[in-house]
């Protein structure tokens, strides 16, 4: 008892010696000090923070707050989107059934020859759009360019570089690209180009405005490569690092022409339907079968595994 | 820390490609689930109930059994057995075991329980984080010891003790 006593003693003394020194009251005003201050402030029993919080309605806060004129956090900011590349590959390539098959000393190699890019009219008025916009365009240079770019971004996808893959390659191919690799290893190396790489077919399309040009030029090449890629684990998941393979691949490089700093960038890949089936993966994979009601049973002799339809697509 | 999310970091290793002469590593997949509305301790009966099988016998104990943790733990194994085969490339669903498996506290809620008297008791609503580490291959066998090898060993033990400065 004796001691929440003093307490409230000593605090008044205090209060009245602080009163004394503060300078900014004046000497002759002296006011007594409160005569009863709370002693017992400590707190000593403990309310979980949730309990205090009842539900408020969501919409009431918002609308007090606005018309109280507190200002909350922007939404639906316009944030301006740069469209740098086209969505698809336009008027896509076909190629001619048996085009790496025949060799260019046989008659029917020096037709396809001859049915060069020259023939088709649409070609070349995009080539013409496309020299409007850049003069230093020429095909043949181009073709090798095309080929050196093929090149820099498969090795920059090795090391996964993202800042130059990004300049290398466009934005619609990039997640192609990309997609499943992040945590496997890929080990890609170019041996050499079996045939120089042509220039095969050209299309100037326009984007949302009408001037807005981006010119999509399709190269033909002809090459060995050898893939290996590496799951997770370090264990090899497809191809082999030795064994090379022949490539027939026709690109689909993309500029937006109208953009002064727009750079030539590998936009896909085009592939044939008569195309030769790839290697298989080393694992096995489980197709599901057919659903099967109660009572019925599964005919695996009769069972055929669907294939998919020898259609061209792009990549 | 009970919000740290080191258990899912470990899916992100890569190794480096292996020789062709080392042996095949096994694939590891770790996968959790997290503020599961259950007792940690209960939990963890189940838990260590299923360390060590193999992924199928493990998901069959747990099918049939009556605990509420059992179905939720189960729903676990099977999606980390899909996420195996689709992502951390495995070959077969079924080669697979349960490596590590434990629960730990989540995040608890607070509330109050009232008592008699006016005094009153803080209230944990309780939950649980559950870990499950899946290895690719079959279940190491432990080898199980007898009480007689147990015994053989204590007088091997015994008999191998050496008296130094002795005659």
């Amino acid at each position: 008892m004796a001691m929440p006593m003093r307490r409230t003693l000593v605090a008044l003394h205090r209060a009245t010696c602080r009163r004394l020194t503060n300078a900014e009251v004046s000497l002759d005003v002296r006011h007594p000090g409160p005569l009863f201050l709370p002693v017992r402030t400590k707190k000593r029993y403990f309310i979980p923070p949730a309990v205090g919080m009842k539900t408020k309605m969501e919409g009431f806060t918002e609308a007090k707050a606005r018309a109280a004129g507190i200002v909350g956090k922007q939404e639906n900011i316009e944030r301006p989107i740069n469209i740098s590349c086209t969505a698809g590959v336009f008027d896509p390539y076909v190629p001619p059934e048996g085009d790496a098959r025949l060799s260019t000393l046989s008659k029917e190699g020096l037709k396809q020859r001859a049915e060069q890019i020259r023939q088709s009219a649409t070609s070349q008025l995009a080539i013409r759009k496309i020299k409007e916009h850049d003069s230093l365009f020429k095909t043949r240079d181009f073709a090798e360019r095309a080929q050196e770019i093929f090149v820099e971004a498969h090795n920059a996808l090795t090391q996964f570089n993202k800042e130059k893959l990004h300049s290398l390659v466009t934005e619609r191919c990039y997640p192609e690209m990309t997609r499943g690799n992040r945590y496997k290893t890929i080990r890609w190396s170019f041996i050499e180009s079996l045939e120089p790489p042509r220039v095969v077919h050209a299309r100037c399309t326009d984007m949302v405005a009408k001037g807005n040009v981006y010119g999509q030029v399709t190269v033909r090449m002809h090459s060995r490569q050898t893939l290996a890629i590496y799951d997770r684990f370090g264990r090899l998941m497809l191809g082999s690092e030795e064994q090379p393979k022949d490539v027939l691949e026709y690109l689909v490089i993309e500029r937006h022409l109208v953009n002064p700093y727009g750079r030539w960038r590998l936009h896909g890949k085009i592939v044939p339907s008569w195309a030769p089936a790839k290697d298989p993966i080393i694992k096995t994979v489980m197709i599901l079968g057919p659903k099967l009601r109660p009572g019925e049973e599964f005919d695996a002799l009769n069972h055929e595994v669907p294939k998919p339809a020898a259609v061209q697509w792009y990549k | 820390s009970l919000e740290s999310k080191a258990w899912e970091k470990k899916n992100l290793k890569v190794y480096p490609p292996q020789l062709p002469d080392e042996p095949r590593r096994p694939a590891e997949i770790h996968h959790s689930r997290r503020q599961i509305k259950y007792s940690k301790d209960k939990m963890w009966y189940l838990a260590k109930m299923i360390q060590g099988l193999s992924i199928d016998e493990a998901i069959a104990q747990l099918e049939f059994n009556d605990k509420k943790g059992a179905k939720i733990m189960k729903e676990v194994l099977l999606e980390a057995q899909e996420k195996a085969v689709k992502n951390h490339n495995v070959e077969y669903k079924s080669n697979l075991y349960v490596a590590e498996s434990y629960s730990g506290k989540g995040r608890y809620l607070k509330r109050i329980r009232y008592h008699g008297r006016g005094m009153f008791g803080i209230m944990d609503k309780v939950y649980c984080h559950y870990f499950v580490k899946l290895v690719e291959g079959s279940p190491p066998k432990t080898v199980e010891k007898t009480s007689f090898d147990q015994a053989k060993q204590y007088v091997q033990n015994l008999k191998s003790r050496t008296i130094i400065h002795s005659l």
